[in-house]
Parts: structure tokens; C-alpha cells; sequence
């Protein structure tokens, strides 16, 4: 069987998708279900002086009108800081906040009686950009911080009281001033990075059904048990009575993370007491979260041989209106701006801040493009301006296999100057660039915050079926046919014996989320530490009740060996329970102390890539085009090879998108271009026709055959390639993202 | 007082009368009154292509076309494309690629080279992409896209 042969066996969920059968939130009918239309602020900072919904009431069809005054009593929400009322209360922070929530027996109806939802609003001064929220008379857009403390990740905000920074994070090691007071060259840049929408095909949808004093919610959420936790603390509702059901979902990215609209649907049928379906328009879906935009500062002082004595670095983070996971953006934006490099001295300091725009919320590598963007591009300015070349740059500073390059940082697992030169002879034969031809080069390591910890049932039936249960859901990475292998590999059974339950909390036992590359490695040591639970159980059945000594046992396609025989599972469990029924229930879990304490240690592995990108400049039109580009990723061991590459290809491609197109404008809070119509992503003209997409596998990760995760490393080195090549050909830098046509052709107008 | 319409039409082979209101989505219609759910909402203003349908053979988007302008033609969507086991060739390619990870943009993509391959069965790589340009994938990168279409432009059956 080819490697593509066998993506029909292994991946059922592709056959659901490919027909058009596969089931999406919207593509769900529950009886007596209402639908939702919301209502939201057309202000960017304003008090509602009031809210008439009693003529939207009394349109037939009607069923109620949520607002405001409805949910004072459940009090705010959060996952890290506790800043959010489940909508609007008397006052809105950005333009698109859920004010109303109108309940209709169709849509149609709702839709339009939400026009007749009559609300005032009084302005107040507003602070939409990092700069303005920083400035010391600017207006707060919180007044009270509450921390929410090892809530959702470990640790909470360190907010700066009486102001706009709901977190600040600080690391310094060494002492960067004695180094730079001694060093041959200091070099500081500055770099922003827009607000940027996740554009997933699915817009958010949820259904929520409130009966007595249990909840049931159909969501695309990326992490079921977060949302189950919030709704439990918001409706006062024990966690085994709230039920996340998360059935096939359209893309996340991060943007279904944590907790979006949940809260807000739960409340609209608990007002009415039905279930209740409110499904986004994509443009409702660019208004409830995007990436954070960022202002960063980055110095670095070499010594006269080139070698890195010091780097700092100050990164701003625009959180928008509610902090979410904002504040762990900020952290990780510096963390993920260090490496893969040695640098002895450092001082990083990251800020979050709130702004009166949409929510940030977790994208893709959180705070990792960010900060590469600006590290990668900063490392040819330092290259340039020191006259070495900005490859043998990076190499000559290259933190190698084994070596920290922070204390309080997992040492690096992985060979960065194996994955250059990997890209590097990709591009070979013609591999000099040219005059039309440049080439530029870019390496990021980044610190995924996989969370160990995790539960997965695995459960073999009497019939040789398996079936396993895990909350990982299933958003097109593969996640449930992954785990479907390595339950597959761990009993010696068929991958086809295996179902993968769909994530549904009632069923499924906890496990922290689908996110930060974590759940082939976390998920799947859960997974695989439940099979084998299941196979002792099943061997230790054999040995007992026929006698046979438990370490001449062994499982085989179907059944148990005895050596001399096979014992199908129907005949185990027939003889030994008397009956023909039964299975054995396995069970696995991971925690920070499993595996002797070696998952505590941050990271878990390093989310390693590095790019190499061929541009052609119309020098007419500024456009940049990339006819070629590789990416190179230590993935450890690849589980699926066609699902990782397209992991790391849609990773890639969702980067150029960063690089070349897209940014979520604002004017004075309002958003510019929050549509489909007038905001784009890549499209299949836009993919660089050379395309190489290069996994490396040492077998040398924590998960299941030195499986490492993977999926976030291939969006970050795309921009600042790309920004290097431009540099390389013609002596511009781009500062600020995109790199669109008409500021690569003002920058080539300036150099002339 | 919405006008309300009575209309006659084939969907995927089966002859369909139904009384729709005059401003009534194609999307609407199918999916909510013909429950027929493949067919995928996503942008609503006809330029990601996940909703597309075939109309008389050709592409075209159902968030933006009115159910009563399919009055006497034919409409196939993606469960007219699948065979009743199995998969198409098409669908086949795709999954064998990996064109696909989280299948919201996926029946689009399927009625989109259905159309390609119709009137182009040999399609040269620009053509591919040329003609796929109007359907938006956010996960794939659309590598694994071309590769299967690529893979299907010089079969005689695959459409």
C-alpha cells in the first residue's frame, strides 16, 4: 500500500467531508431549536443610555429579546483575567459587541426584527491603537483587574493597576548593559505587526439547550472542557451537568479556542428556555476575535567576530477590548522571539493591552509570528550592517542539540543547521540568486504551551472492535484518525477496528484542549497509555483463566498469542465472563508527573522551522511573487505523512497570506475591512509553484514513536524570508506587514 | 406581503416543485427546505465559492442566487455528485492527496472540478488554477488541491 493509498484507511473523517455527509454545527437540527440574531455595537467606546426591545418583541414570530439587564446577575468571564460579561451591560467596548440577542422562530424573522431594537448610546473617549491605550491621560477601558489564577493555563496576568496593560512579562539573563557597553556593534530595529483574522471557512455557530439545571451546547470549540468549566462558573451549574458536544469542525486556528460565543448562546435559551442556534456570518465571525497586532523594539550587540553578546527586546501586544488569552500571546511573543540563537544576556518584556477593537484571541502559534517577523528581519539588518553574510550569521550564532537557550527553558531537541542546509539544498541546482531572482533565508523555534495533561479511554470489544475516546476534536488536522493509529499500533490491531468517538465531554474524559501543537504528543501518550492498559487487562484475563504464564502472551491481529496458538478476543472473553458479550475498558492518563516528571518541563519539545523563499519583485507594481519557497520542519516522527506536509503546507500558505495581504484595519476602532468581500486570504494562484515541504524525523520526540507535535512552525519563518529576499535584492526593508504592492513600490520609489 | 412563488426544477436528476418566497436564497432552499446540508454557508457574498452548485453545469455560487432563477433548470449539488457507494474519482483524488483537512470548503472545491473537468477534461496547471481561484481553502495551502486535480487531468473518467 502507497503512502497515499493509505489515507482512504486511515482517515474515515476525509470519506464524511469529500460527500458532503460530514456534520458541522450548522448542519444540526434540534427539535423545538430557536435561532439567534445579535445585535451589535455600531460604537467603539459608548455608554448604552438605553435599549427598547419591546417592538422587536411584538413582531409575530418572535420569541424574546436578550439584553444586557437579563445577565447583570451572572457577573464577567474570562480564562486568564476575568473581564467579560456575557454581552454588553451598559457599556461597549468595541464595534461588533453582542448588545442584543434576538430570538426568532427562523432567522429571517430574527434578522429583521433586530432592526428593531431601538439603542442609545453616549460616546466615550476611546483608545483603538497600542500607542493611544498607553498614553498616560489615555481613557480605561477596564477599571478593575481580576486575575484569574492557573484558570485555563498555569499562572495568570500580571496587570499594571489604573491602566491599559492587562499583562506584563519580564526575563533577563545576564546583564545586557555591561555586554553592550563592551560590545563591537548594538543594532536596534523596530517592527508592527497588523491584527489579523482567522478567516476560518466555518464562521462560529453554537447551539445551546438550557433544561432545568443541566446545559447541552453544540459548539466548534477547540477546547470542549474550557468551555464546560466557564458555563459552569457563569450559570452556577455543576461541571457533570453541562455537555460539550463539538462535532466536526471548520477550521479554528485559534479563533475557536479558549471561549467565544458559548457564554452568549447559553444565556439566549436559558432566557427562553429552548434550545437556541445562533450561526455567525463570516463577517459577525471577523468581528468576535483576531490575532494580536504588535509593536516591537529588538536590539542585539555583537562582538567583532559577529557573535551575540546581547539581545532585548520589547514587545507590544494590541489585546483589543477583552483579554482572553491575550496575556499568554504576550508571554510566548517573548519567549519565541530568542531563538535558535546563543545569547548569553537578555532582557525581554512583553506587554498586553487593552484597545477598543475586537477581541485578540490565540491564533496559530500564539505571539510567534509575530515576534519571528521581527527577530528574523532584525538578524539580516544586524548581518548587513556587521558586512557578514546573513546565513553564515545565523550559523555562526546557532544554539545547538542540547543546549538552552534560556535557563528556564527545556534544552533544544533538535539540529537547526540540519533543517538549513535541508532548505538550503532544495533549492539546489540553480541555487544562486539571480538579478530577477532573490533569496532569503529564516529560522524559528518556538515554545509550544502543550499542557500535560490529559484522559483517553480505549475500550476493546468482545468482536475485536476498538473504540476511543478523547476531547481532542476533529478540525482537519487528522487529530481523531492519528489517535485512531496509535491505538491501532498499540494493540497489533487493523486501524479500521478503531472508531474515534466524536468529542462530546459527556463521554469523553477531560483533557486541556486542541491547540499548541499538543495532541499528537499529549493526547496521543494518553491514547497509547490507555491501549495498553487495555491489552494487560486482556493478556491478564488469558493468563488467569487459561493458566498460561502472562509473559509468553502477546496480542495479534484479532486475538491473543499463546505461543502455539491465537485465542480470538471473542473466545477470551466468552470463556472467561461465560458469556458471548464484554470488553475491557483501558484507561490512560498523562499529568506533569507522568513519565518520571520529564512532560513538566517547558516546552514539552520545540516547534522548530525554517524557510527559504525565492521572490520576483515587478518592479513596476511592487508586487512581490514567491515562484518558490521550502520549509523545513523537526517533526520528530510523522504519523501521517500526507496530513503533516498539509500541515505544514496550509501553515505556509496561511503565512505568505501574513506576509503578502493581510491586515484587519482600523479607523478610529472601526474596522475598515472586516469582510469577505475586502479582506483576502491566499488564494490557489497565489502558491508558489515550487512548493517543498521537508519533515525531518529523528524519532527523537515525547510522543508516540518519538513523535514531536507540528502545525505552527511552518506560518512563521514565511514573512521575514520573504522581507530578507526583498532586502537582499534591493536594499529595502519593510518594517511593517503586509508587504503589499504599493509599500514595496514606495520603498523601491525612496531607494531611487 | 412576500411574494410567493411557485417553482419547478431538477435537483441532482429529481424533478422538484416547491412554492418558494420571491427573495429566498438557493442555499436556504436547499439545505433548510430540501435538507440537503452538504453544501456548505460560509461567506454569503459569493467570493469563497463553499456554497457552489451546479447550475445547468456550470459553478455557480447558492448564497448569492435567488431560488426562484433555478425556475426550469438543473441544479445538481454535492450529493448528486457522489455516487450512492463509494466515491467519485474526483472525490476519490482528493482524499488520496490530502485535499482536504477540515472539509468545510470541500463540496465546493468537488462541484467547482466536477465543472473544471466537464469542459476541460485535460486541464494544463494554469488552467487548474486559473479556474480554481474563486474557492477558498483556509487549511491546505492548496498544494494538495492541485496535486489531485493535476492528478485527474489526464484520466478519460474523471468526470
Amino acid at each position: 500500500m502507497s503512502v497515499t493509498d493509505s489515507m482512504s484507511a486511515v482517515r474515515p473523517d476525509l470519506i464524511e467531508k469529500v460527500t458532503g455527509r460530514a456534520e458541522y454545527v450548522t448542519d444540526l437540527v434540534i427539535p423545538g431549536m430557536l435561532h439567534g440574531f445579535v445585535v451589535r455595537s455600531p460604537a467603539t467606546h459608548a455608554r448604552i443610555s438605553s435599549i427598547d426591545a419591546s417592538v422587536a418583541r411584538s413582531v409575530p414570530g418572535v420569541v424574546d429579546v436578550l439584553i444586557g439587564a437579563d445577565v447583570v446577575s451572572f457577573g464577567c468571564w474570562g480564562v486568564v483575567l476575568k473581564d467579560r460579561p456575557i454581552m454588553a451591560i451598559d457599556r461597549v467596548r468595541y464595534v461588533g459587541e453582542p448588545v442584543a440577542v434576538v430570538i426568532a422562530e427562523t432567522i429571517e424573522i430574527a434578522e429583521v426584527a433586530a432592526e428593531l431594537v431601538d439603542i442609545a448610546y453616549d460616546e466615550l473617549p476611546h483608545a483603538t491603537t497600542i500607542r493611544e491605550a498607553m498614553m498616560a491621560d489615555a481613557p480605561l477601558i477596564h477599571e478593575h483587574h481580576e486575575n484569574l489564577e492557573d484558570f485555563y493555563f498555569k499562572g495568570g496576568a500580571r496587570p499594571t493597576p489604573s491602566s491599559n496593560i492587562f499583562h506584563t512579562y519580564r526575563n533577563d539573563v545576564g546583564d545586557v548593559d555591561a555586554a553592550e557597553a563592551v560590545a563591537a556593534y548594538v543594532h536596534e530595529d523596530h517592527f508592527t505587526f497588523p491584527a489579523i483574522s482567522h478567516f476560518a471557512m466555518e464562521p462560529h455557530a453554537v447551539i445551546a439547550d438550557f433544561q432545568g439545571d443541566s446545559l447541552t451546547v453544540w459548539a466548534g470549540a477547540q477546547t470542549p472542557t474550557a468551555v464546560q468549566k466557564v458555563l459552569s462558573r457563569l450559570f452556577g451549574l455543576a461541571l457533570a451537568k453541562v455537555r460539550v458536544i463539538v462535532p466536526f469542525v471548520g477550521g479554528g486556528f485559534g479563533g475557536k479556542a479558549s471561549v467565544k460565543i458559548e457564554p452568549l448562546v447559553a444565556a439566549a435559551s436559558w432566557k427562553v428556555r429552548r434550545p437556541v442556534r445562533v450561526a455567525q456570518s463570516m463577517a459577525e465571525s471577523m468581528l468576535t476575535c483576531r490575532r494580536l497586532g504588535a509593536d516591537i523594539t529588538i536590539r542585539t550587540a555583537v562582538d567583532a567576530n559577529g557573535r551575540i553578546l546581547a539581545k532585548s527586546a520589547r514587545l507590544l501586544l494590541d489585546g483589543g477590548a477583552y483579554s482572553d488569552t491575550g496575556s499568554a500571546v504576550a508571554t510566548k511573543s517573548a519567549n519565541r522571539i530568542m531563538g535558535p540563537y546563543v545569547v548569553p544576556n537578555m532582557r525581554l518584556e512583553a506587554c498586553a493591552v487593552y484597545t477598543n477593537t475586537i477581541p485578540g484571541a490565540a491564533f496559530r502559534s500564539i505571539g510567534g509570528p509575530q515576534a519571528v517577523w521581527a527577530k528574523e528581519s532584525h538578524m539580516d539588518n544586524v548581518a548587513a550592517a556587521i558586512g557578514m553574510d546573513p546565513t553564515e550569521f545565523r550559523m555562526l550564532n546557532l544554539a545547538s542539540r542540547g543546549e538552552r537557550i534560556r535557563p528556564d527553558l527545556r534544552a533544544l531537541d533538535m539540529d537547526m543547521s540540519e533543517l538549513i542546509g535541508r532548505v538550503t539544498r532544495s533549492f539546489a541546482p540553480d541555487a544562486q540568486p539571480s538579478n530577477r531572482k532573490a533569496h532569503g533565508l529564516a529560522l524559528a523555534a518556538t515554545d509550544p504551551a502543550n499542557t500535560p495533561i490529559s484522559n483517553a479511554i480505549v475500550r476493546l470489544k468482545i468482536d475485536g472492535s476498538i473504540l476511543v475516546s478523547v476531547s481532542s476534536i476533529e478540525v482537519g488536522q487528522g487529530a481523531h484518525a492519528t489517535m485512531a493509529q496509535i491505538a491501532a499500533q498499540t494493540l497489533k490491531q487493523k486501524v479500521s477496528a478503531v472508531t474515534v468517538l466524536r468529542s462530546d465531554t459527556a463521554v469523553a474524559p477531560y483533557d486541556w484542549g486542541t491547540g499548541a501543537s499538543r495532541s499528537t504528543v499529549v493526547v496521543g501518550l494518553s491514547v497509547e497509555s490507555a491501549a495498553l492498559d487495555a491489552a494487560d487487562q486482556i493478556l491478564d484475563m488469558v493468563a488467569e483463566v487459561w493458566e498460561l504464564p502472562r509473559d509468553g502472551l502477546s496480542l495479534v491481529e484479532g486475538g491473543v498469542s499463546t505461543g502455539p496458538d491465537v485465542l480470538t478476543f471473542h473466545q477470551i472473553f466468552h470463556r472467561s465472563l461465560g458469556v458471548d458479550s464484554g470488553e475491557v475498558v483501558g484507561r490512560g492518563a498523562i499529568t506533569p508527573r507522568s513519565k518520571k516528571g520529564s512532560l513538566a518541563e517547558s516546552p514539552l519539545f520545540w516547534e522548530t522551522s525554517a524557510a527559504l523563499a525565492e521572490i520576483v519583485v515587478d518592479e513596476e507594481t511592487g508586487e512581490i511573487r514567491v515562484p518558490r519557497y521550502a520549509s523545513a520542519a523537526d517533526v520528530g516522527r510523522v504519523i501521517n505523512r500526507v496530513a503533516a506536509e498539509g500541515q505544514d503546507e496550509g501553515a505556509a500558505v496561511m503565512g505568505l497570506g501574513h506576509a503578502l495581504h493581510e491586515a484587519l484595519e482600523f479607523e478610529d476602532g472601526q474596522p475598515v475591512n472586516a469582510t469577505p468581500i475586502d479582506y483576502s486570504i491566499p488564494r490557489i494562484t497565489d502558491v508558489p509553484p515550487s512548493f517543498d515541504t521537508i519533515l525531518v524525523e529523528n524519532g527523537d520526540g515525547p510522543g508516540p514513536g518519538g513523535a514531536k507535535g507540528m502545525g505552527e512552525g511552518a506560518i512563521l519563518p514565511v514573512a521575514p524570508a520573504i522581507a530578507n529576499a526583498l532586502f537582499a535584492a534591493y536594499g529595502i526593508r519593510i518594517t511593517d506587514l503586509p508587504m503589499t504592492p504599493e509599500k514595496v513600490w514606495r520603498a523601491l520609489q525612496k531607494r531611487n | 406581503m412576500t411574494q410567493v412563488l411557485a417553482i419547478s426544477f431538477s435537483l441532482n436528476g429529481k424533478t422538484i416543485a416547491v412554492d418558494v418566497p420571491a427573495h429566498m436564497l438557493l442555499i436556504d432552499l436547499i439545505r433548510d427546505r430540501l435538507d440537503l446540508k452538504g453544501t456548505k454557508r460560509s461567506c454569503d457574498m459569493e467570493v469563497c465559492g463553499a456554497c457552489t452548485v451546479l447550475l445547468d453545469g456550470e459553478p455557480i455560487s447558492s448564497c448569492t442566487t435567488l431560488a426562484v432563477d433555478v425556475d426550469r433548470l438543473d441544479v445538481t449539488t454535492i450529493e448528486g455528485v457522489t455516487p450512492p457507494d463509494g466515491l467519485s474519482p474526483i472525490q476519490q483524488a482528493f482524499v488520496l492527496h490530502g485535499g482536504l483537512q477540515c472539509g468545510f470548503c470541500t463540496p465546493g472545491f468537488i462541484m467547482a472540478v466536477t465543472a473544471l473537468l466537464k469542459t476541460t477534461p485535460h486541464p494544463t496547471d494554469a488552467e487548474i488554477r486559473h479556474y480554481l481561484d474563486g474557492n477558498l481553502c483556509r487549511c491546505t495551502g492548496y498544494t494538495k488541491i492541485f496535486e489531485a486535480v493535476k492528478s485527474l487531468a489526464g484520466r478519460q473518467d474523471a468526470a
